[in-house]
């Protein structure tokens, strides 16, 4: 979606689990299985109000749960003990708990009321204890003959607050933030024009890459398509752009490299990179490594995409039949997912692009829904 | 910015907003009211001149673009102002029919 109009609009500034022989007491004369079992779940959001637990070691549905609400956009994280899925939805606007195995709504947020209305992207984080939500909002007072635009801010949430819980607390935030995610210290990345990282206690920000605001004589301006928090399984945040970079002074549109880069958080360290990586020839909506290959990232639209990071090329291609707009991996990194737009899944072989599964979903469109991807 | 002209008055109003160095207002805009500052051309050619980097069908594209206000002058937008509008046709593939035309609300 967003982007190839966004490219449109900006053209000219223009991502072993169990190698099931590999166990421990494996010698070296074992050789893995050509078909490695793949273990792990994922759950996924369609219309009208589905959320689903996949079985990725048989493509299936596991459990069909009902959301209290739209499923829209269905920004969805898993708690780090893997009992409950929070969803980002109702147009936007709340977000939801529930658990996985039972279905049993365990938490929600009560942001819009009286004449406050409360938007959020997909700006959704867990603390890495699970005991705080972390949400950025847009809000707006609804007057009787006009709008009110308040500032954006991080809403803090306790998880153990049960229904309708109101923040905890609240930290300034910049606008235009879409997606986030949690390092393993706790520390909460922001991405939007710029990237961001805060301290949930005391609200102190630092940009940590310059995105929009970059001002690097060599490029144009960046053009990115913030929309899906993908890339935990990789233990990454990743956002595409897309770039000119000149071939000298002159700063010539003409001559210059059009590339794809990206902006990645490591949700370990914490490190921020931001480098190119593949020629521009086609658009793709969103991409992210291959767990446990750095050197790869396979991205998605028209059609699935994997490139060599380093040596900036196309490594493969699988042809789709039809738009597809978030990537994700199985936990091993052997299995690669297209999802969102209509309602069914693509499972293909990570290392043939062979595609060896496809989960239709019961229920209409993903739409922009992010899919969740955990181990048990 | 710096290599689009602006044609029309909102345009102009636009330009103007970053010549007096608010264009932190103007860009806010579009995230907190998506709905009346975006201005995608549409689904008619894509960046490359061509078709083949367009959502395939368009109905894959369909409620990716409504849920987020993304062209509010052509489809409805769920998120604001018409959030019931796709509500009988979960599936933009096999429901396309049930979708209607939307009209301003009286007293909006």
């Amino acid at each position: 979606m967003l982007s190839v109009k966004d490219l449109k609009q900006h053209l000219w500034s223009l991502a072993a689990v169990l190698l099931v022989g590999a166990c421990s007491q494996s010698t070296s004369e074992q050789t893995p299985p050509a078909n490695p079992a793949i273990t792990g779940y994922m759950v996924a959001v369609n219309r009208p109000d589905n959320m689903h637990l996949i079985d990725l070691a048989t493509n299936s549905i596991v459990r069909t749960c009902k959301l209290p609400a739209y499923a829209a956009p269905g920004t969805v994280l898993i708690s780090p003990d893997r009992t409950v899925a929070y969803v980002l939805a109702n147009r936007f606007r709340e977000v939801y708990g529930l658990n996985i195995d039972t279905c049993a709504l365990v938490f929600s947020t009560r942001q819009n009321h009286d004449n406050l209305r409360v938007i959020s992207y997909g700006t959704i984080a867990l603390s890495p204890d699970g005991r705080e939500l972390y949400v950025h909002q847009n809000p707006t007072l609804i007057m009787n003959d006009h709008y009110e635009v308040q500032d954006t801010q991080i809403a803090v949430f306790d998880t153990a607050a049960g229904l309708e819980a109101a923040p905890v607390r609240s930290l300034p935030a910049p606008r235009q933030i879409m997606i986030m995610n949690t390092d393993a210290k706790g520390t909460l990345y922001l991405m939007g024009p710029d990237v961001h990282a805060m301290d949930v206690q005391s609200g102190a920000l630092t940009t940590v890459i310059q995105g929009r605001s970059q001002d690097d004589p060599r490029y144009g301006s960046r053009d990115a398509l913030t929309i899906w928090p993908i890339g935990a399984v990789a233990n990454e945040l990743i956002r595409l752009y897309t770039v000119a970079k000149y071939k000298d002074e002159s700063r010539n549109l003409e001559t210059a490299d059009w590339l794809w880069g990206y902006d990645k958080i490591d949700l370990t360290t914490g490190a921020a990179e931001s480098r190119e990586f593949a020629p521009l020839e086609a658009v793709y909506f969103s991409g992210m490594h291959r767990p446990g290959h750095p050197d790869q990232i396979y991205m998605t639209f028209n059609q699935l995409k994997r490139f060599d990071v380093n040596a900036m090329t196309e490594t493969g291609s699988a042809d789709l039949d039809h738009s597809y707009y978030q990537v994700n991996f199985s936990p091993d990194g052997n299995r690669v997912y297209v999802s969102g737009a209509l309602h069914d899944i693509l499972a293909f072989d990570a290392e043939t692009l062979e595609q060896v599964g496809k989960i239709t979903l019961p229920g209409g469109d993903m739409a922009l829904s992010t899919t969740a991807v955990f181990k048990r | 910015m710096k290599h689009l002209k602006s044609l029309n008055r909102k345009a102009k109003k636009l330009d103007h907003a970053v010549q007096e160095d608010n264009l932190e207002e103007v860009m806010a805009m579009q995230a907190t009211a998506g709905c009346t500052s975006v201005t995608d051309p549409g689904w008619e050619v894509d960046a490359f001149g061509g078709l083949s980097n367009l959502c395939q069908p368009m109905e894959a594209d369909l409620y990716g673009c409504t849920d987020p206000c993304w062209w509010p002058a052509q489809v409805p937008d769920t998120m604001i102002s018409h959030p019931d509008w796709n509500a009988d046709a979960p599936s933009a593939a096999d429901d396309w029919r049930k979708l209607g035309d939307v009209f301003p609300k009286k007293g909006r």
